[in-house]
């Protein structure tokens, strides 16, 4: 099986007022796993009803593997998907549960047997061919759900939230699941979810989403390093974001630092910066370049091999910023001063509203 | 013990009101039908001897198998129709289903008198159009037993059929379409199978409340149109208790009996459609 | 009578009972049980307070019309009789004599002048109200120039064709087939008191049958359906007519073969203020001018002395003991029918079932 192209042309969806989807363009390659991050509302659960024929987009086209989709109801997609909540049929067993888009395709016993025994394998749920969904653990019932959805080896797989519903532990071993699932299947898969770490970990690409619209699509590491707005740098891990104002001759200010930084190229031109927290560190060494200023420890968050801090600046804001604990490195305590710095090449200039607040986890 | 007692002591008002209700009456009635003062068989001898209370008893449940039967047919489609509203909507079918449960039984079946009568709607229109020279025999048949009594049931059935339907995680639906089913397989292999269990538990209400039914028949029936509950009644009347005990224990017994059968059938036919 | 099964629903209806009239049980208060509707009205109209005006008590009245037999039985049997009088229909009372369930009247207390004629003296009940199932024809549906004045019109199908309508039991409609056969009224019940003088009741039933699409339950069904036109011809209690003829029905009683019926007033086995039941009872049944307000609303005459001589002739001729309608009508052996109705009954629903 091979996966197959998924384009959106300028598709909108409107509810009365609201645009649940406004002008969505995205062309997903054959085989790509491509996820839409966004927090609820953000369009990305629309964009994937159009796509599996549960909603008509109010304009624009979808097309699976060049054909165009919109007519077609969403039994003759021949998509596969995973619901949030399984949507497992709770009157029929495991076997007959995988068996389902097998026996509505009129495939003949001995081949539903055969590749419902295949699905079941790989999900490493051979011996629970008898069981009743209900009698099932959680993470069971997933992989039942995922075995469902590609035994008919559709060229596309949707999966709606599929980890949402399960605890930290388990949604970290799924993950990997799916992607060894992915590389075995090869089909597409489009994927939703408002967890960035899992759209991180998972995605080939990501389309971040947001009132409707697409923020920013790319791979994840370059969504991690280039954000291109203040909205997709603070919902794809967590950020700084500093403002900024024309300083003297030459040179642009950093409000909340209180320092002048000369304005060479984007700078020139941006309102704020975004400055991750792993690119900020203890200025001691005066390393060369380094945007420096001193701050008050607020919080510490001991994670073992990491620590995390919240520290107030002169200026009254908040920042955030985090080490590894390298050798000899020590812990700061609350209401340590100390110089920190980063290197102005990390300073990513972003577009977006601006607030006073500056610190903002995802 | 103590930790027995602890665990369960919120139960016993229940259990409590459950005794002295429903448990004792039902040994009451069990022992009132076998004494006379002391042990005998006579009342259930003389149930067997005389051909009418069994022969009504299985007109009475020929009556209530129907009408279950018909409850659930015409019920079904219409609590399907009440689950596809918008919630608002729902509510209000709902109100108005309930409407008649308020109106008194025999004025109901007065309804039908002036809709199935000889002077009634029916037979005036069909006087009018030419259709017959005579007033067609509506009333006062088996069939005008079946109609009232359904009528009558009806909002029992739908309401419990809907109930059961709203409990159906309607994405199950999607799921179905998605994996490649049209409506009506999506309809047939998960809906059906899944809204069954409570449609048949409201025909099982509607079978329970029939076989107790007497007024309607009486007022709407036929003279064969006999049901078990006149013959109690009658002994009632007389002052008859352990006779009458011994025909309350008949339909009892016929209707627990019967309630297991359909159950099982109706278990049967489920994991056949799915 | 020891049967233990009563033990139980009869603690549990009394004390049920019990728990009812505590808030209201005063002293110097009799509750009696009577019918409903217009009865009641005339009841809490007329005697009820003429028993007040002569006793100082007051009357608590208790509607229980088709379960009274049943609770009066419970009261008893729990010991605990919270009904003092109660009305008794023409067929409960051999019933509720043979179990027990009545005070014998001492007629010292109700009729001292001994003015009650011997009809309306029985030894647990006086005679409250008199009144007949009678056959009544819709003028209207008659062929031209015919009218029913007999049974056997009634099953002259030929002459007179269209449904009627029997009540579906068994009492008095053997007497009315065996009239319509030509018995003598004298000769009813003792041909009736042989299997086969039932059986020839039911072989002139057989004639009938197929004529009959519906079997009355209720009085108030038996004039909805004359009403409706459902059925031409149908027995009913004489009571009921004067509100189908009200209505505009032009319906007619014919009182020639009708049953004649008498209901009581009694005491409750058990009541705790016999000397004032005996006062109401007396007040309910010699009364002959509350008895006149009585019959403004209910052509059911009890035998109070004198009554007929202050009724205008028109009323008189509406009462069933109205001496010319009394005469063409038998008096129901109702003693005859507490003994045999079971096994009748029994024939009975065989014979519409097949």
């Amino acid at each position: 099986m091979s996966g197959a192209a998924v384009s959106f042309r300028g598709v909108s969806k409107r509810y009365g007022p609201v645009d649940a989807l406004a002008d969505f363009d995205l062309e997903v390659k054959p085989g790509e796993f491509m996820t839409f991050l966004g927090p609820s509302g953000s369009g990305k659960t629309t964009a994937l009803n159009v796509l599996a024929g549960f909603t008509h987009a109010t304009a624009g086209e979808v097309m699976i593997d060049g054909r165009s989709v919109g007519g077609l109801p969403p039994e003759q997609r021949n998509v596969g998907m995973v619901f949030q909540s399984y949507s497992l049929f709770p009157h029929m067993n495991v076997f007959e549960n995988v068996a389902f888009p097998l026996r509505l395709r009129g495939v003949a016993k001995a081949e539903v047997a055969r590749r419902v025994g295949e699905s079941l394998d790989m999900v490493r749920l051979a011996d629970l061919g008898g069981r009743m969904p209900k009698e099932l653990s959680g993470g069971q019932r997933q992989r039942v759900a995922f075995a469902r959805a590609v035994v008919f080896e559709p060229p596309v797989l949707l999966m709606d939230e599929p980890l949402g519903a399960l605890d930290l532990k388990l949604r970290q071993a799924m993950q990997l699941e799916i992607k060894r699932y992915h590389a075995q299947l090869g089909c597409t898969i489009v994927f939703v979810t408002h967890d960035q770490g899992e759209a991180l970990a998972l995605s080939d690409r990501i389309a971040v989403m947001g009132e409707g619209r697409i923020a920013q699509v790319d791979t994840p590491d370059r969504i991690y390093d280039y954000p291109k707005s203040r909205y997709v740098a603070e919902f794809i891990g967590k950020t700084n974001i500093l403002t900024l104002e024309p300083g003297n001759a030459g040179a642009v200010r950093i409000v909340e630092l209180g320092c002048d930084v000369p304005a060479q190229g984007a700078l020139a031109e941006a309102r704020m910066i975004s400055v991750r927290p792993e690119k900020i560190e203890r200025a001691a060494g005066r390393r060369e370049g380094l945007i420096d200023f001193t701050a008050r420890i607020d919080e510490v968050l001991f994670l073992g091999d990491l620590v995390h801090y919240s520290a107030v600046l002169p200026g009254g804001g908040a920042l955030l910023f985090q080490e590894h604990r390298g050798p000899g490195a020590t812990v700061l305590a609350r209401g340590d001063t100390i110089e920190l710095g980063f290197l102005l090449s990390d300073a990513l200039p972003v577009s977006g509203r601006e607030a006073a607040a500056t610190a903002v986890g995802a | 013990m103590l930790a027995f007692i602890r665990r369960t002591w919120l139960l016993w008002p229940a259990i409590g009101l459950l005794l002295v209700f429903f448990l004792v009456p039902s040994l009451d009635l069990i022992q009132a039908s076998v004494m006379n003062p002391d042990f005998t068989l006579e009342h259930f001898e003389r149930i067997a001897d005389r051909k009418v209370y069994l022969a009504v008893f299985w007109r009475t449940l020929q009556v209530s198998l129907i009408v279950a039967f018909l409850a659930a047919l015409v019920g079904y489609p219409i609590a399907y129709f009440i689950n596809l509203q918008p919630r608002k909507t729902q509510f209000l079918l709902i109100f108005l289903i309930f409407i008649p449960l308020w109106m008194s039984v025999l004025i109901r079946s007065y309804a039908w008198m002036i809709v199935l009568g000889r002077d009634g709607i029916i037979n005036t229109a069909l006087l009018g159009l030419g259709l017959t020279e005579e007033p067609v025999r509506l009333l006062f048949t088996s069939g005008a037993v079946y109609f009232a009594m359904l009528q009558i049931l009806l909002p029992v059935q739908i309401v419990t059929a809907y109930s059961a339907m709203t409990e159906i995680d309607m994405d199950l639906m999607r799921a179905a379409r998605v994996l490649g089913a049209r409506p009506w397989q999506a309809l047939r292999r998960v809906f059906i199978p899944l809204s069954l269990d409570g449609t048949i538990t409201g025909a099982i209400i509607v079978f329970m409340l029939s076989m107790g039914f007497f007024i309607t028949p009486a007022l709407v029936g036929g003279r064969q149109d006999m049901m078990l509950a006149n013959l109690i009644e009658f002994q009632v009347e007389r002052l008859n208790w352990s006779f009458a005990s011994a025909l309350a224990i008949l339909l009892l017994l016929g209707t627990v009996l019967t309630v297991i059968v359909i159950r099982r059938l109706g278990n049967l036919i489920t994991r056949r459609i799915a | 009578m020891t049967r233990r099964r009563h033990i139980f629903s009869a603690v549990l209806t009394g004390a049920v009972l019990g728990l009812a009239t505590l808030g209201t049980a005063v002293a110097d208060e009799i509750a009696v049980s009577g019918s409903g509707g217009v009865v009641a009205e005339v009841n809490e109209k007329y005697f009820f307070p003429a028993f007040t005006e002569d006793t100082g008590w007051t009357i608590k009245q208790v509607g229980a019309e088709a379960k009274r037999m049943a609770e009066i039985e419970a009261m008893v049997r729990a010991g605990n009789t919270v009904w003092d009088v109660s009305e008794i229909s023409a067929s409960d009372y051999p019933l509720a004599v043979k179990k027990g369930l009545l005070e014998p009247i001492d007629y010292a207390l109700v009729d001292p002048d001994n003015k009650l004629p011997e009809m309306a003296r029985k030894e647990f009940g006086v005679v409250a109200a008199s009144y007949s199932t009678v056959l009544v024809q819709r003028l209207d549906k008659n062929p031209d120039g015919k009218k029913m004045e007999s049974w056997a019109d009634f099953w002259d199908v030929e002459t007179f064709p269209g449904p009627r309508s029997l009540r579906g039991r068994p009492e008095y409609n053997l007497e009315f087939a065996l009239l319509a056969e030509g018995v003598a009224k004298e000769d009813l019940y003792k041909i009736l008191s042989t299997k086969e003088g039932v059986e020839r009741a039911f072989a002139k039933l057989d004639e009938i049958k197929e004529h009959i699409p519906v079997w009355w339950t209720s009085g108030a069904q038996s004039v909805q359906l004359l009403s409706d036109g459902e059925v031409f011809y149908s027995t009913t209690y004489n009571g009921r007519v004067g509100k189908l003829q009200e209505s505009g029905i032009p319906a007619e009683i014919i009182w020639n073969g009708g049953a004649l019926h008498v209901s009581h007033v009694s005491i409750v086995k058990g009541s705790k203020h016999i000397e004032k039941a005996h006062d109401y009872i007396r007040i309910r049944t010699t009364r002959p001018d509350l008895e006149l307000e009585y019959l403004k609303v209910l052509p059911y005459p009890n035998f109070a002395p004198g009554l007929f001589d202050q009724l205008d002739e028109a009323q008189a001729k509406q009462m069933p003991t109205y001496p010319a309608n009394a005469e063409m009508q038998f008096s129901a052996n109702e003693e005859f029918w507490a003994d045999n109705i079971d096994w009748i009954n029994e024939r009975w629903n065989e014979w519409l079932l097949e």
